[in-house]
């Protein structure tokens, strides 16, 4: 176990710069998810840490230990890779123990190391197969057991859920989650589902063109996106936003008056009103608007309405009344009300 | 069957029956020539009227002029052919890990070059070799045919191996990398056993090319003792009235074993040479 710590982290390919200097600690234990769109720098990051990237600026060290200049099997790290990287001319337990046969290890020891793997993951009866005869998910239990085999001080994850089906993933997403809470290995995971990040992080990092945007626990990006991108980012379905302009108590937007608490702008500042879906109700009184689409999804139903030109979505506790053309007032709730500034994007 | 189906099945059998014959025939004719007497074999007939198997024997027993030497040359076919299957190999795969997997500087530019080679007929070449063979103090040795011929069938080989290194997950490597493997651990236990469909290909390939090689052969090679049984195939023709029927027999007798080859390793000589051409 171990903690990790990035200091001004740069990356260029050529002339490209994909990572601006980055800074992140990671505590020893923790499950920190770093997430973001495609090419926003993350998998750079990951392979930096496991040594498979060059560094060119800054320093990542492993337990207080510079490791800019080791070589990946000498900064003890595991990696699990989204297309699990199964030897395929060996079998489960030989891709398991092949760490260890490198290092020259008792064959008795490689054995007792991967069947105890096997065991936190179920793969017993599999030992003797081929990768090519499992099904993907067995195939990621694998690549885990690979790592897991190894001991090692931190575990690397590159979107290991990306392959498999919607299904799959949720149940692998429990499975890596548990993995953690019982071997407590300090874990970087990589992913561009926010889903993933929110449900399976101690921290989440999220990433946009190189930079780390907003560095929190789930709950706390989801309440307090520090800026628009977190906000549109994080969250599923999205964040309402839309630009109007600040007056004392209220914004005017898309041709309506929405409600604000607080003073948080100058009169006449133009910015970005947020509001989540869940956060908006339906009301006697308020915004007025068109409701367009009904999609009921059983618990809770999702409402997708239109005021003015935009299209707003609102999610509401269990079945809905409404059908579309119906016209219905929209009430946001005061206190889950986001303000962004409309320049920089900063939260107000 | 639809008509449709039908018609395009008898289209295909338009194109193979001629491409069938166009092969069977001359090899008929070795066959023919090989069981027919030395009076009967140019009868014209279809098959002899006394087919007889005395011309292998006569063969197998070295009894001819021409083949006093027949078990010492197809042991000399071999040995080339051998020799210069494994030695283009290991240049080929050692070339093909080093440009593929681990990305050595100037690895285009031996690609390049290995393509511009071809761009020479070996027969241009046949000159320069037999004068650097002799400079090396080689000609007549069983060695200089062997590194000619690797000399041939590298480029291609190298070409070959590191189209089917390419085709090799990346990942493999870095996971191999980050589980502690060294470059050659990483050539040994992940590369080599991944390669190995490619790897039979690519020595049928050159043990084939040598087997059958002639005009390099004839030309540093010119002893009795030395010469593989191709160039000693050729002396049969250099008399007048040559034993047709012996040579059949002979040319049929060199024939088997690659034949033989091939079967062996038809599976990865498809699978080989034509790896990862489609999606699997």
């Amino acid at each position: 176990m171990a903690s990790v710590s990035f200091s001004s982290i740069k990356k260029s390919f050529g002339s490209t710069k994909v990572l601006h200097g980055i800074s992140l600690d990671i505590a020893d234990g923790e499950f920190m998810v770093l997430v973001g769109p495609s090419g926003c720098g993350k998998s750079t990051l990951l392979r930096m840490l496991a040594g498979l990237e060059d560094i060119t600026g800054g320093e990542i060290a492993i337990d207080g230990r510079v490791v800019n200049d080791l070589d990946s099997k000498d900064r003890d790290i595991a990696m699990v890779f989204q297309s699990y990287a199964l030897y395929p001319h060996l079998t489960v337990g030989e891709n398991m123990g092949f760490s260890l046969r490198l290092r020259s290890e008792r064959k008795d020891l490689i054995q007792s190391r991967v069947d105890n793997a096997a065991k936190i993951l179920n793969l017993q009866a599999l030992l003797q197969r081929y990768p090519r005869e499992l099904s993907g998910g067995q195939r990621q239990r694998v690549a885990m057991g690979r790592a897991i085999v190894r001991d090692p001080k931190v575990f690397l994850f590159d979107e290991p859920l990306s392959n498999l089906d919607a299904k799959l993933r949720v149940a692998m997403r429990a499975e890596i989650k548990a993995l953690h809470q019982r071997l407590k290995t300090t874990t970087v995971y990589v992913t561009h589902d926010q889903v993933e990040a929110m449900t399976m992080a101690d921290r989440i990092a999220v990433m946009n063109d190189g930079r780390i945007e907003q560095l929190g626990e789930p709950l706390e990006l989801y309440d307090r996106p520090a800026n628009l991108f977190v906000a549109q980012f994080i969250g599923s379905p999205a964040m309402n936003v839309f630009e109007g302009l600040y007056r004392n108590n209220f914004i005017e937007a898309l041709g309506a008056a929405w409600p604000v608490s607080g003073a948080r702008a100058a009169a006449g500042q133009r910015v970005q009103y947020g509001i989540r879906p869940e956060h908006i109700d339906l009301a006697a009184t308020g915004v007025a608007a068109e409701v367009v689409v009904v999609e009921p999804m059983g618990a809770e139903t999702e409402l997708l309405v239109k005021v003015g030109d935009r299209t707003l979505t609102l999610t509401t506790h269990g079945r809905s009344s409404l059908g579309p053309g119906e016209r219905t007032f929209l009430a946001p709730r005061l206190e889950h009300v986001h303000l962004f500034d409309a320049a920089t994007g900063a939260r107000l | 069957m639809t008509s449709r189906k039908l018609l395009s099945e008898a289209k295909l059998w338009l194109v193979a029956i001629p491409v069938l014959l166009w092969t069977l025939i001359p090899i008929y004719h070795i066959f023919l020539f090989s069981i027919s007497t030395k009076d009967s074999a140019f009868s014209g007939r279809l098959w002899p009227k006394e087919p007889t198997l005395r011309n292998f024997g006569t063969v197998f027993r070295q009894e001819h002029f021409y083949l006093h030497h027949f078990w010492n040359q197809i042991w000399n076919s071999l040995w080339i052919a051998v020799a210069a299957g494994v030695i283009t190999l290991a240049v080929a795969t050692c070339a093909a890990f080093a440009i593929s997997r681990l990305r050595v500087k100037g690895g285009r530019t031996v690609m390049n070059a290995a393509l511009f080679t071809y761009f020479i007929p070996a027969a241009f070449l046949a000159v320069p070799m037999y004068k650097a063979m002799g400079t090396y103090g080689l000609l007549n040795s069983r060695w200089s045919l062997v590194l000619a011929m690797v000399t041939i069938a590298s480029p291609y080989a190298i070409w070959v191996l590191k189209q089917a290194s390419d085709k090799l997950p990346w990942e493999l490597d870095e996971a191999a990398r980050i589980d502690g493997a060294t470059p050659l651990q990483l050539f040994r236990l992940v590369y080599l056993p991944l390669m190995l469909p490619s790897l039979v290909a690519i020595f049928t390939y050159a043990l084939l090319l040598t087997w059958n090689e002639y005009l390099y052969a004839f030309l540093l090679l010119s002893h009795e003792n030395t010469i593989p049984l191709a160039v000693g195939l050729g002396h049969f023709l250099s008399s007048d009235d040559s034993p047709w029927e012996i040579l059949m027999a002979t040319a049929l007798i060199y024939g088997l074993p690659p034949a033989a080859i091939y079967y062996a390793f038809r599976r990865y000589m498809v699978g080989g040479l034509t790896a990862g051409a489609v999606k699997s």
